[in-house]
């Protein structure tokens, strides 16, 4: 018998229809794929299962029984609990404060068994191989990544019948996004559902039993995991053919200096690094995470404090903060890794996060002229096909990959032509994924020179004319034409360092 | 236009709050809606709305502003004395005065932005270093009386409109463009919304928070002057009561004590609602010490209806 069983689920907000009618049906056992485009329902639909929202129509059978949880508590009572992004935990609460919030295990005077709780805490890090976490570390220090594995203890400590799993390997680098695919599987087995939703075929690929595809918050079909081949799911998700994900790689790299770095260091996980970007060129930084990647990203944006020599288009600049890097064509624009803490005012509107960065631009003798500002915002909207009611609708209140696109957009309002792109497909459907590659491309073209992280490894090997190796806040080694390739990042990020 | 509400839900909802306690009072007491009593209500309602722009800025930027007493009272009894009760040395004195107020709110801002010194611990420090300048300068002894100019300004009247309020108007249209149509704005609701973000995105963060200070210190000290010449005098303690005024404005106007939202409109709703508080007063026959109790009341009120908004907006944000 299924274990979840939803028939015609729906759900609006105001005049935007997330959920149109979901059907979907899942067995203990399992690990469960839940597809779709950017904006398609996935995470409404799950927070409906969890019981963080309400929905508005149809129904839901969780062991043959009627299930309308009033709130989270009532969820995970009927044993479901789910893995949201970094955003239900507490930043001056302990990792493992965080893990038990609410469920601390008591003393007799009814305080907190801090002993216990350490016990427990390790226990369940032990039992399902979690990578190191120190449980006393306060949550405000660690990194995304870590944050977003304490999200995951924190929902297997509910030990959950079923877990839901949203977008949990995007913030992963790939060791741990591993050791995550290899966790559900062992979950499933033990006899839990697991409904995982991802934006990477390769890994749904990897532990999915079946799946389910959602389009315009409706489901357009289930299908058992080997019964279908990639490019049917992915044209049943975005409703037409996919013809490549990575663009063509035409190399457009002149050989202007765009910018050039020399003895640059930044803390202690940046050290004396040397590298020159070139006008038309993509720029890869691979290697395995914490290896000095977002130091060097944030210090050449000047959100961190470096030391070393930088020159913009030739000239010496000295970026002290973000402002002196976002100086319009000539300056440095970033896509930050964070986009909830860095990159987005979630309670503002689409339209006052795309031009914030911009705003002077709209002015006429001190005056904000609101036709220019919302002319720009349209166009930019339509370019990047943001999927908003209207541009007044909250940041907050988009899709994941949405959110992103905002943030993106709002880069590229700047006009600089030296791009840092720290993840910037991180939560991004296929479709949109491949039109971001091609709009980095075609910049490039233009003569837009772009620095790119990605956690996915594919896509530095299929995107970067050249990969910089980073290992130890050194660059390894910088790999170009056919030597750049995932065992060629993976092998120049663990061995020792040799003369590149 | 319903876009338009439900955008600023909170201050309309304080305009309605003032319409319907306007009605109430005078049901109380039927001579409330008469001009003359209407415009005293306008004038004192002046002094708080001039007192709370400054603070209105400096909450949407996400601190607080506690020197206002003290740079009220400071303002008030310099000028009285520097004047002496002539009208010819105030073309001087204002403008130093003015200067002063920004002076000490360049100091709060500097020491909020750039040494990062808790908003809270900043201003209650400038605050009582303030008091103790004026109590060693006058020794507590009474000032002469104010200029008449300062007097005119204060309860003087045009075609009929007292001065002040029309003062209070071309402030709030200040104010107001400055919030909604200047760059400074969209800066100032970004660093109250996130610093980290406004950071990230360019935004002159360290400066919009010293403006917002400065702003302050301008409001209070210029307010503090025009209070000379109301109560003809300036004397200590005449700014205390202004420094929960000028907060619970911004609040009952509908601005998140966090930072990020509000706007002066609401602010001169809450300036509104505070004085016509005070007018029902002697209507019900109530102490003074039950205007606090209901003062106190309405500001929880509000405050807990503002911030149940902010958590339903919370509550919709996605956890994706
Ligand atoms: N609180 C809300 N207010 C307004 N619209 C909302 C709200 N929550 C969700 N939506 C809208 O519902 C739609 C579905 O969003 P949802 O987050 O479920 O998509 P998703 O499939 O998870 O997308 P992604 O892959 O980008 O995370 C989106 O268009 C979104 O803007
Ligand atoms: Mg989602």
């Amino acid at each position: 018998m299924d274990l979840v069983t939803v028939k015609g689920l729906s759900k609006r907000y105001g005049g935007i229809v997330a959920l149109s009618d979901a059907t979907f049906s899942a067995r203990a056992g399992e690990v469960h794929a839940l597809l779709g485009e950017n904006g398609a329902g996935k995470s409404t639909f799950i927070q409906i299962l969890s019981g963080a929202v309400r929905h508005d129509g149809g129904s839901i059978l969780v062991d043959g029984q009627d299930y309308r949880p009033a709130n989270p508590d009532a969820a995970q009572a009927r044993g479901i609990a789910a893995v949201f992004q970094e955003l239900s935990l507490i930043p001056d609460l302990s990792v493992e404060q965080n893990i038990w919030f609410r469920h601390e295990p008591r003393t007799w005077l009814g305080t907190v068994n801090r002993g216990e709780m350490r016990r427990k805490t390790l226990a369940l890090l032990e039992k399902y191989n979690f990578p190191a976490l120190r449980p006393d570390r306060e949550l405000r220090r660690l990194t995304l990544a870590e944050r977003q594995i304490v999200e995951i203890a924190k929902g297997l400590a509910k030990d959950p019948r079923i877990l839901i799993l949203d977008e949990a390997t995007s913030a992963l680098p790939a060791r741990e996004a591993d050791w995550l695919l290899k966790l559900t599987r062992q979950l499933a087995a033990e006899g839990r559902l697991v409904i995982f939703i991802s934006h990477r075929m390769a890994e749904v690929r990897a532990i999915a039993d079946r799946l389910t595809i959602f389009r315009n918050g409706a489901t357009v079909a289930a299908h058992d995991a080997n019964a279908v081949s990639d490019n049917e799911i992915v044209a049943q998700m975005i409703g037409r053919h996919l013809d490549r994900l990575y663009p063509e790689r035409v190399p457009t790299a002149t050989d202007r200096i765009a910018l050039r770095v020399n003895n640059f260091s930044s803390g202690s996980r940046l050290s004396a690094v040397d590298f020159a970007l070139r006008e038309g060129e993509v720029l890869g930084v691979g290697g395995l995470q914490g290896h000095g990647q977002r130091e060097l990203f944030q210090a050449l944006f000047g959100a961190a404090r470096a030391a070393g020599t930088v020159e913009l288009w030739g000239k010496p600049v000295s970026i002290g903060n973000p402002r002196q890097a976002l100086i319009g064509r000539d300056g440095i624009a970033l896509v930050p890794e964070d986009r909830r803490g860095q990159g987005l005012l979630l309670t503002k509107s689409v339209r006052e996060n795309l031009t914030l960065s911009v705003i002077n631009r709209f002015t006429e003798n001190g005056l904000l002229s609101r036709q220019k500002e919302s002319d720009m915002v349209k166009e930019m909207v339509d370019f990047l096909r943001i999927k908003a009611g209207t541009p007044e609708q909250l940041a907050g209140t988009l899709s994941g990959g949405n959110q992103q696109k905002v943030i993106f957009g709002k880069m590229l309002l700047t006009q600089a032509r030296v791009l840092l792109l720290y993840d910037p497909t991180r939560g991004v459907d296929v479709g949109t994924k491949g039109e971001i590659f091609q709009l980095m491309r075609d910049l490039a073209a233009k003569g837009y020179a772009i620095l790119f992280h990605s956690s996915d490894m594919p896509e530095l090997v299929h995107v970067a004319d050249r990969v910089m190796v980073m290992r130890n806040g050194r660059i390894a080694a910088t790999l170009e034409g056919e030597h750049i390739s995932e065992e060629g990042i993976l092998r120049a990020a663990m061995l020792e360092t040799r003369a590149a | 236009m319903s876009a338009f509400l439900t955008r600023n839900r909170l201050i309309v909802l304080a305009y309605a709050g003032m319409v319907v306690l306007l009605l109430v009072t005078a049901l109380f007491s039927p001579g409330f809606l008469s001009v003359s009593n209407m415009r005293s209500t306008v004038v004192l309602a002046a002094f708080v709305g001039i007192v709370a722009l400054g603070q209105t800025f400096v909450i949407i930027g996400g601190g607080i502003d506690l020197s206002v007493p003290w740079v009220l009272n400071s303002a008030a009894i310099i000028m009285a004395l520097l004047c002496g009760g002539q009208d010819l040395p105030l073309i001087w004195v204002m403008p130093l005065l003015l200067a002063g107020g920004a002076v000490i709110g360049l100091v709060n801002g500097v020491g909020v932005a750039r040494f990062g010194v808790p908003p809270i611990i900043m201003t209650l420090a400038t605050n009582v270093i303030l008091q103790g300048l004026i109590l060693v300068l006058t020794g507590g002894s009474p000032t002469p009386s104010a200029p008449a100019l300062i007097q005119f300004l204060s309860v003087g009247r045009i075609g009929g409109f007292p001065v002040i309020a029309l003062i209070w108007l071309a402030l709030t249209l200040v104010a107001t463009l400055l919030l909604s149509k200047a760059a400074f704005g969209r800066h100032l609701y970004a660093l109250g919304t996130s610093a980290t973000v406004a950071e990230f995105s360019g935004v002159p963060t360290a400066r919009t928070t010293i403006l917002t200070y400065v702003a302050s210190g301008l409001t209070a000290a210029f307010a503090g002057m025009l209070l000379t010449g109301y109560s003809g005098q300036a004397y200590l303690g005449m700014g205390d009561a202004y420094l929960f005024t000028s907060i619970a404005a911004v609040a009952i106007g509908g601005a998140s004590i966090l930072g990020g939202s509000g706007h002066y409109l609401g602010t001169v709703a809450g300036a509104m609602v505070l004085t016509i508080l005070t007018g029902l007063l002697p209507a019900l026959n109530l102490s003074s010490g039950a205007l606090l109790i209901v003062y106190g009341a309405v500001i929880l009120l509000t405050v807990s209806i503002g911030s149940e908004a902010f958590a339903g907006l919370g509550g919709r944000l996605r956890r994706n």
